[in-house]
């Protein structure tokens, strides 16, 4: 993009955020004075972070004892494989940029490579992880056959597609246990990364079992950095919390990712989550330094841009963060259905076998259930509508004729 | 009366998808047994709620390509014979191996396809695998129908071996062995060999922008890369033209067929073609051979309809 090209960017994208106020100079290392006054507060619990100020400068937090100043919102590289939408996001005002050896294939380290030999090495941070193949994904341990040097290996791989001589933060990647994180020829190879220069800081990165893996981190006293899992999904996410304050406290740097927790409140997605409250419900947290969301999109750059500028939870916004009501699948058995059904269905049975279906996705339970109740063999379809309301709300015809069908599937195909 | 079997399919289908996990007759169907070799770990099942488990954030990038379900196993055998029944007749090499196997399904087969160009490296030399394959010393990667399945050698590497076992696999799969349409239509002068690379949503960084596939090309020092969009109908073109033209200055005519030129805040100048369910264009550096290649490129699209 040549430069009245990017002028127009800003212009019609980016809608008033300075280029230039982030450019070189942002990734120095922070002052030991500024480093006091980020310590981590006592109490872990959020506070709402203070509005942005009315300048252009979007907040920025010091990436703990690494001492890297970087914008409370940075990007998740792995969705994008265009790199005009990195420079956009560069030249928007982010500076962190996060992906991993194994993004698809090195595919997207390659395409990093090609926006960062363009830029001046201060201008932007970057971060890698690198996963170790002798985890084992389900125990989160290490086999008795790994070695460290599968680190150094990769992390010169990444350095080569990347054109860097060093990364800012080398995550070792995907960790859910404490022995992993521990695990000494891993720690090794880590400490001996940053001895030579190759990485600024390292760390870890984990999105399940995160609390263990945070105190492993602290414990170790060798990480520099956590990226974790955190949203306001996570059944957890207290625990989370407390472990982030914790780290913090013991100075470590604390980069958030999934904060957008799924994207879509449901599976089908058709109801999505408010990006925007859900990043700030994150950044809410003061422990949290920054937050990697995920983007591929020019409206998404600007909507995260729109955080990074001013990052206050508003009540609209919480409020939308609480789950949609869903009708569930509970019957109450009121009985009041009985009186309006035309074709007198034993319709809290039927609902009954419903919840068997999809909700305890026991589909014999709800075909033993379904054939005891002798039903006619196209039951609803006698109606033109129905006069049944349902005191729970479920759509009961619908339930009805989707769960009648079952009668005739085989029961060996029944799982 | 009763309804016939086929017309209770697309319920039954829809249980079977709705389960859990898939049942592990389905799942065993597409690890088939192969001479020497057994399955000594797996498999094990991923839906597009748990692949994160196995991929991290690596999973966004399939679930963009509607990823379906992983089949994850390993096969290992013992009883290698140095120099005898294994391929290369290599005297030194061990005489076990270990191969993990990742079985990924998408929507389709050019889903399928396309999340493989997203991890192909531009350039790198093809297999006759499937659709297509490549390797490395300890990998190898192909696509066939809408299966795209990594196989890792771990241990000591053996590429013969590995490819042996490749082919072996591939050839009991289900599913096309013919690459996306699409990509006839793409001119051969100045194509960088196979780095084209599809996109299925959010083209350009554009989210309106779906379906697409790009080809790099350099001719006589100049890069630059040619698309193309196949939209569900004329319709959803229409309005993908309508929406892109509306972010940037743009010249051209209307909507519902015609040419112009979307200064894209994100990709500069954007050359846009666009007629029926087709939408072609370019974009990066442009020069007359970039010209002369989208205007064969338009008449090459319009024979995908014939």
């Amino acid at each position: 993009m040549n430069k009245v090209e990017r002028r127009d960017f800003l212009r019609l994208g980016m809608g008033g955020i300075a280029a230039g106020a982030l450019s070189a100079g942002c990734a120095t290392m922070a002052s030991s004075q500024e480093r006091k006054t980020l310590s981590p507060a006592a109490t872990p619990a959020p506070q709402p972070a203070p509005a942005a100020p009315a300048a252009m400068e979007p907040p920025r937090r010091i990436l703990g004892r690494t001492g890297i100043k970087v914008p409370t919102v940075s990007m998740g590289v792995m969705n994008a494989d265009n790199p005009n939408l990195v420079r956009a996001a560069l030249d928007g005002g982010i500076l962190l940029l996060d992906t991993a050896h194994g993004y698809q294939d090195g595919r997207n380290e390659e395409m990093l490579g090609t926006v960062l030999r363009d830029r001046k090495r201060d201008a932007f941070v970057l971060e890698t992880k690198v996963f170790v193949s002798t985890l084992d994904r389900k125990t989160g341990l290490f086999s008795k056959d790994t070695r460290g040097e599968e680190i150094e290996e990769k992390l010169d791989i990444s350095l080569k597609r990347l054109g860097l001589d060093h990364v800012d933060i080398l995550y070792l990647h995907a960790q859910s246990a404490r022995e992993g994180v521990h695990h000494e020829s891993i720690c090794k190879a880590l400490e001996k990364a940053k001895r030579d220069g190759k990485a600024r800081a390292i760390g870890v990165s984990t999105h399940k079992n995160e609390p263990e893996v945070i105190r492993a981190a602290v414990e170790a006293k060798l990480y520099d950095v956590v990226l974790t899992s955190y949203n306001f999904r996570q059944d957890h996410h207290l625990q989370v919390q407390q472990a982030i304050a914790e780290a913090a406290q013991a100075g470590l740097g604390i980069v958030a990712m999934k904060t957008q927790a799924g994207v879509f409140w449901d599976k089908e997605k058709t109801s999505p989550i408010n990006m925007k409250a859900a990043l700030k419900w994150a950044l809410r947290d003061p422990n949290v330094h920054t937050a990697i969301p995920g983007f591929s999109t020019l409206e998404q750059l600007q909507t995260d841009l729109e955080v990074l500028r001013n990052p206050t939870l508003i009540e609209d916004e919480k409020r939308s963060l609480e789950a949609p009501k869903v009708v569930g699948f509970f019957c109450q058995g009121c009985d009041q259905c009985l009186e309006p059904c035309l074709q007198k269905l034993p319709i809290p049975e039927l609902m009954r076998s419903f919840m068997y279906a999809h909700a305890y996705r026991n589909r014999q339970a709800a075909q033993s259930l379904l054939l005891e109740l002798g039903l006619p063999e196209f039951p609803c379809d006698d109606c033109d509508t129905c006069a049944v309301r349902c005191a729970k709300g479920f759509d009961v015809r619908q339930r009805v004729r989707d769960i009648a069908r079952l009668r005739a599937v085989p029961r060996e195909f029944l799982i | 009366m009763k309804r016939p079997w086929a017309e209770q399919g697309a319920l039954l289908a829809v249980l079977c998808v709705a389960a859990t996990s898939q049942a592990g007759s389905e799942k065993e169907s597409l690890l088939p047994k192969i001479d020497g070799w057994k399955i000594s770990d797996g498999p094990t099942g991923y839906t597009p709620e748990t692949l994160f488990e196995y991929i991290d954030g690596g999973a966004d990038a399939f679930l963009q390509f509607d990823f379906e379900d992983l089949t994850a196993a390993t096969y290992t055998r013992d009883d290698l014979r140095r120099g005898k029944n294994r391929p290369g007749h290599d005297a030194t090499a061990p005489t076990k191996a270990e191969i993990s196997v990742d079985i990924y399904r998408h929507k389709n087969a050019v889903r399928a396809f396309g999340m493989y160009t997203q991890e192909r490296a531009a350039g790198t030399t093809s297999l006759p695998i499937g659709i297509e394959g490549h390797a490395g010393a300890d990998h190898l990667q192909f696509v066939v129908g809408r299966l795209y399945v990594k196989l890792v050698q771990m241990g000591p590497k053996d590429p013969p071996l590995l490819r042996q076992f490749a082919e072996k696999l591939a050839a009991s799969l289900p599913g096309t062995r013919e690459a996306p349409a699409v990509l006839k239509a793409f001119p051969e002068r100045g194509k960088r060999v196979r780095a084209e690379k599809f996109a299925a949503r959010d083209f350009l960084g554009q989210s309106f922008l779906h379906d697409a596939v790009a080809v790099p090309y350099e001719v006589e020092g100049a890069s630059f890369r040619l698309f193309v969009v196949e939209g569900k109908d004329s319709a959803d073109v229409s309005t993908m033209v309508k929406r892109y033209r509306a972010i940037g200055k743009s010249d051209g005519g209307a909507n519902s067929e015609g040419a112009a030129t979307v200064k894209d805040p994100l990709n500069g100048g954007v050359a846009l073609r666009w007629k029926g369910r087709w939408l072609w264009g370019a974009v990066d550096h442009p020069c007359p051979e970039r010209q002369s290649l989208l205007d064969e490129l338009g008449q090459r699209v319009a024979a995908l309809e014939r």
